[in-house]
């Protein structure tokens, strides 16, 4: 985490107080690292000056932060109503038997990951999921396929 | 119809300084420092009627006037760029597609209150929108705009993009000073509110981004002009989203008053081929849901409180008769169930409870005394916990309970449901 | 100051005072789960709420402050429904485990439940399972997730009393998790306190889990003789069933409320430091090697006094006190020894290396009495190690030792040769100790938690501890013992009980003057200056 230090002290120097910088600098670690590790935690909880067991709990707390590295190919595929109105129920399911994973699994291969999410903001496109960082809508199951295809 | 806050989408390169500086950007920045005060400022915002487009509804100016003056700390704006109700997707189009109206905003709004630093809490997955936004602000400062001695005024501001990391609650407004400051997203107790003990326990005033929007263009033509565009009370147009079984899902910029039948039918193209409207909702998941009866109502604030339901984030979603009701329920029960913070008893194991046991009437476990006793247990959270979140439950999951009761006695009876929904027919 | 009405009672109070404070003045308990006068306010639990005329919504009373007019309802019909709709909200994913959960008899979920009338349930779900059920999180306590309410109770302890922030809730929703962040453990000097807090079973006590039904338990009142500190305690027993525990009496210490000493903590070391109340206790009369009688005893005592005081040799009298006996004892030694028998060599101050201290409730000083021993005993014409030395010598007829280690304290070789050159060497302890074994005579005392008595801590408050049975085996109370040798030297001292030995002490000593034991109550008073 040592590199990251410069960036993480310009980080910090945006906030009146310190420990407003966590969830920023949870971002950068994760950016870097795939995951939050409990050494990241206690490293980042030395740097910000705050007990270690307040690092674990934002980061337990929130869904962007992971505890376990995700695929290469992340889905977070939308459950919410606009999504499933227009079948996001079975966009999940497809992917589920396709990849052989559950929510929250990862295929052994480390290549995809899957997440089911809450409304992710776009609902125009439903049903829609977020592929690593981009937004995919209008989802069926030729275009999962198209997609699982693109990133073996 | 005169289009505000969206008249710029939809054109290239939409999102950056030049464009905007060329339809009156930051006149109405620079008119409220050059020529106003911060009271007349307020002052001109309260003429305007306008409301927080968020969810809440409350009026803007009244809002900023609640920042004590003889407080020596110092005072912040904080966006809410949270963008999480469901059904609601319009945040996301500013701040991609017109972030520099969000700035010309956000300077008039803390030179109104006298802040020095506004911070815009965007949610963690909204990746273009922070992009985007952190680009007009790089060339905002750039330009004089911000930072310094803004406009070469003697009035200094900076801004600073917060990146959120995936938890509705943080749109609530305590949540979000919560995890601005640090901590996982909790609301707080309240009283105090914000306007007096809010971000770093400094006076912070805390607005929608598309609240924030509107504030230029009020500046810049008036507040009268403004006020006239809607309704008693409730001045201006707001951003509808539409979604679900509609032929034209998308943003749609209209006067508040515009009634729910006219932009279901006249704007979002209507139901699907083929099928009928059944159920919408009209503000947002956590809104109460209206049946095709009710679509003639007025989409402004005031008229949707009158029949039990709320105006919200502006979130439509359209269902049409292939939808099941307890369906519907069980998906908002499970959202309520997976983004209840945890906080207080009712809420944390109220909503699991009620997602679980609609779940079950669903799958065809249900017992009559199951619906019996749903109302009741649903009725407990709302009004007894630390936040409004706890409300949206009650009044979102017991509607489905109250107007489609058949549905659920159905269920319970059959043990299985009647409808599917045809996921085939979808558009795409 | 506001005025308000609770429940149709008037009470003036201090601006800032919340509803539920200003009820507990009042004495209507308001039921509350994560409300706890010592810890910041989390109005998380909402148990709490009342109605308050003229608002539309419940309010909660921890966080509420009062206003002057204010009518408040605690047990109106809406504030009735709205408590026993959180009572049925925490008992949704609370598993029932009550005949298994060391908490029964004493949990708050049980007495709320019982005054409510919540018998029957409507839940036809399942319940979330969690982690860790039956979970070690510490060499002291014991944590299962299931049972836990999530009032964050342990969690302000641990982040605001001791600093320590080992508690933390983890995840979100009802998958809510307390739990301590991993790698580390519970392991504070004040570790013990997170179980008194805990209003159910999710935070039990190791040391007494499965151990004894909370209502087979009777209390004492009582302070920790484990440093000058004086944490007011409360000594809890088993009245009904001797034939189980191996004997034992005392099941567990608690700590007491006192604002003025250790409000409502004490530390782990006093907490589990009650083993020895019924362990390794000397339980008869034994001179050299053989039990004896009390008489027996006691006249080996008076003959050897009697030779000396014909001899004019009073100088070869050597009394160890001790810090830990009461202020009671303590009179008794001085009014026998030193102003009855003109013994001047008489000191307490053996040299104990100071113990382990912090800026909370642990004093170096491990001894409960000190200060009362300082203002009763006075001064002596030689202290203890000059005493000792004597006696090593052979220049001591009679070593009278008030339960100290002298091996510990001395040395082995030290109490051998005293154990050869003294005539008579008396140990009077309710413990056995390697000095047991070199002492001519030994005689069993009391413990404290059989004594009633006073102690006076290191800031000079004298507090009344009581007896929460009596001495076991043949041990009598320190005084008493004395009480019978002063009458075998024809002096007669005649307490009927310690109230009245206290009496005597605060006509004697200036700084005790006008104490008594009414006044002193459960809390204690401060020594004149």
């Amino acid at each position: 985490m040592k590199e990251l230090l410069p960036q993480m002290d310009k980080i910090t120097s945006r906030y009146e107080h310190k420990r407003a910088a966590l969830l920023p600098v949870l971002h950068l670690v994760q950016e870097k690292e795939g995951l939050i590790s409990p050494e990241s935690e206690k490293e980042i909880a030395e740097y910000l000056g705050i007990p270690v067991v307040h690092v674990h709990e934002v980061v337990s707390f929130y869904h962007l932060f992971w505890q376990k590295p995700k695929g290469k190919c992340h889905f977070s595929v939308c459950q919410t109503t606009s999504c499933a109105l227009l079948g996001g129920e079975e966009i999940i399911e497809h992917i589920q038997k396709r990849l052989g994973i559950k929510p929250g699994g990862t295929t052994p291969d480390g290549k995809f990951s899957l997440d089911v999410v809450e409304c992710l903001g776009a609902c125009e496109i439903a049903p829609m999921m977020q592929c690593n960082k981009e937004y995919v809508g209008f989802l069926n199951k030729k275009k999962i396929d198209e997609l699982i295809e693109q990133n073996l | 119809m005169q289009k505000i806050v969206t008249r710029h989408f939809n054109q290239p390169d939409s999102h950056r300084l030049d464009f905007y500086l060329k339809d009156k950007g930051y006149e109405g920045a620079r008119k409220a420092l050059t020529q106003m005060t911060p009271a007349q400022v307020i002052d001109e915002i309260k003429k305007s009627n306008l409301r927080g487009l968020g969810g809440a509804g409350f009026a803007t100016g009244m809002k900023w006037s609640f920042i004590p003056k003889d407080n020596p700390k110092p005072k912040y704006l904080v966006v809410n760029a949270d963008e999480g109700e469901p059904g609601t997707f319009k945040d996301k189009y500013i701040l991609e597609q017109d972030p520099h109206a969000l700035l010309e905003g956000i300077i008039v709004t803390c030179y109104a209150i006298g802040s020095h630093k506004a911070y815009v809490y965007i949610r963690g997955e909204y990746l273009k929108s922070i992009e985007r936004l952190q680009g007009a602000i790089d060339e905002a400062y750039k330009q004089g705009f911000l930072g310094k001695g803004i406009m070469g005024t003697s009035f200094d501001l900076d801004v600073v993009v917060h990146q959120g990391a995936g938890a509705y609650i943080c749109g609530e407004e305590t949540a979000l000073l919560e995890s601005l400051e640090g901590k996982k997203g909790f609301p707080r107790l309240k009283p105090p509110f914000p306007a007096v003990v809010g971000l770093f326990g400094c006076p912070t005033v805390i607005n929608n981004v598309e609240t924030l929007a509107c504030v230029p263009p009020i500046l810049v033509n008036g507040s009268e002009w403004f006020a006239k565009l809607g309704c008693e009370k409730n001045g201006g147009n707001r951003i509808f989203c539409v979604s679900g079984h509609v032929r034209e899902p998308g943003i749609y910029e209209l006067p508040a008053g515009t009634t729910l039948r006219e932009i279901i039918y006249e704007h979002a193209g209507g139901i699907r081929e083929g099928h009928q409207l059944k159920a919408v909702i009209p503000g947002g998941i956590s809104a109460a849901v209206l049946t095709a009866n009710e679509i003639d109502v007025k989409m402004d604030f005031d008229s949707l409180k009158a029949i039990g339901s709320m105006a919200g984030s502006g979130g439509i979603i359209v269902m049409d008769e292939t939808t099941c009701l307890v369906w519907a329920a069980m998906v908002a029960a499970r959202f309520f169930a997976h983004e209840s913070c945890g906080q207080c008893s009712p809420c944390r194991e109220g909503s699991g409870w009620v997602y679980r046991n609609v779940k079950r009437i669903y799958d065809g476990e249900g017992h009559p005394l199951d619906l019996q006793n749903l109302p009741g247990i649903v009725g407990n959270i709302g009004g007894n916990t630390i936040c409004a979140f706890g409300d949206a439950v009650t009044m979102a999951v017991g509607s489905y309970v109250q107007k489609f009761r058949s549905e659920f006695e159905s269920h319970i009876k059959e043990k299985k449901c009647d409808l599917t929904l045809n996921y085939a027919k979808t558009n795409h | 100051m506001p005025k308000l009405t609770i429940d149709g009672k008037a009470i003036e109070v201090p601006a800032g005072t919340t509803i539920i404070q200003a009820a507990d003045k009042l004495g209507i308990d308001i039921p509350r789960y994560c409300y706890h006068p010592a810890l910041p306010v989390a109005g998380n639990c909402r148990i709490c709420m009342v109605e308050i005329e003229k608002q539309p919504k419940l309010q909660i009373a921890c966080y509420t402050p009062v206003a002057n007019g204010m009518v408040v309802h605690t047990n109106s019909p809406k504030t009735l429904e709205a408590r026993k709709s959180v009572l049925e909200f925490l008992l949704v994913n609370h598993p029932v485990d009550c005949p298994v959960c060391d908490q029964s008899g004493e949990c708050k979920l049980q007495d709320y439940y019982m005054e409510h009338g919540q018998y029957n349930s409507r839940l036809a779900d399942v319940k979330v399972k969690k982690e860790k059920k039956a979970f070690s999180i510490g060499p002291t306590v014991m944590l299962d997730q299931e049972r836990c309410i999530l009032c964050t109770r342990c969690v302000r302890f641990a982040d605001n009393i001791t600093k320590t922030y080992e508690f933390g809730v983890f995840d979100r929703g009802d998958h809510s998790q307390l739990d301590v962040v991993s790698g580390k453990q519970l392991d504070n000097n004040y570790s013990g306190n997170v179980v008194d807090i805990c209003p159910v079973g999710a935070l039990t006590d190791k040391d007494f889990r499965f151990k004894c039904r909370v209502w087979y338990l009777s209390q004492a009142k009582s302070v920790c003789p484990g440093c000058s500190m004086g944490c007011n305690i409360t000594v809890e027993w088993d009245k009904s069933r001797p034939h189980t525990h191996k004997k034992a009496r005392v099941m567990r210490l608690k700590p007491r409320l006192n604002p003025n000493v250790n409000d409502y903590w004490m530390c782990d070391v006093g907490r589990y430091d009650y083993h020895f109340i019924d362990e390794n206790r000397i339980l008869s009369p034994q001179y050299k090697d053989e039990l004896v009688s009390w008489p027996q005893a006691i006249e080996t005592i008076a003959q050897t006094i009697k030779l000396l005081k014909d001899s004019n040799r009073m100088d070869k009298i050597g009394v160890l006190a001790s810090a830990k006996l009461t202020n009671e004892d303590l009179f008794v030694i001085r009014k026998l020894f030193k102003e009855s028998l003109n013994v001047s060599q008489v000191d307490f101050r053996v040299p104990e290396p100071p113990g382990h201290s912090d800026d909370f409730l642990i004093k170096a000083d491990k001894n409960p009495n000190t200060a009362g021993a300082q203002a009763i005993l006075q001064q002596s014409s030689a202290d203890a190690q000059q005493i000792i030395q004597k006696a090593r010598q052979g220049d001591m007829d009679l070593l009278y030792v008030f339960g100290h280690d002298l091996v510990k304290l001395f040395g082995k070789d030290t109490v051998e040769q005293i154990s050869k050159k003294v005539k008579l060497f008396v140990f009077q302890g309710s413990n056995v100790n390697d000095t047991c074994g070199y002492a001519h005579l030994i005689l069993p005392s009391a413990v404290y938690a059989e004594k009633d008595g006073t102690f006076t801590n290191c800031k000079e408050r004298v507090q009344r501890i009581w007896p929460a049975f009596a001495p076991l085996g043949e041990s009598k109370g320190d005084w008493e013992i004395l009480s019978l040798l002063a009458g075998k030297l024809g002096i007669s001292f005649n307490y009927k009980k310690s109230e009245e030995t206290f009496k005597e002490l605060t006509q004697k000593i200036g700084a005790f003057s006008e104490m008594t034991y009414e006044k002193m109550a459960d809390q204690g008073m401060a020594l004149k200056k």
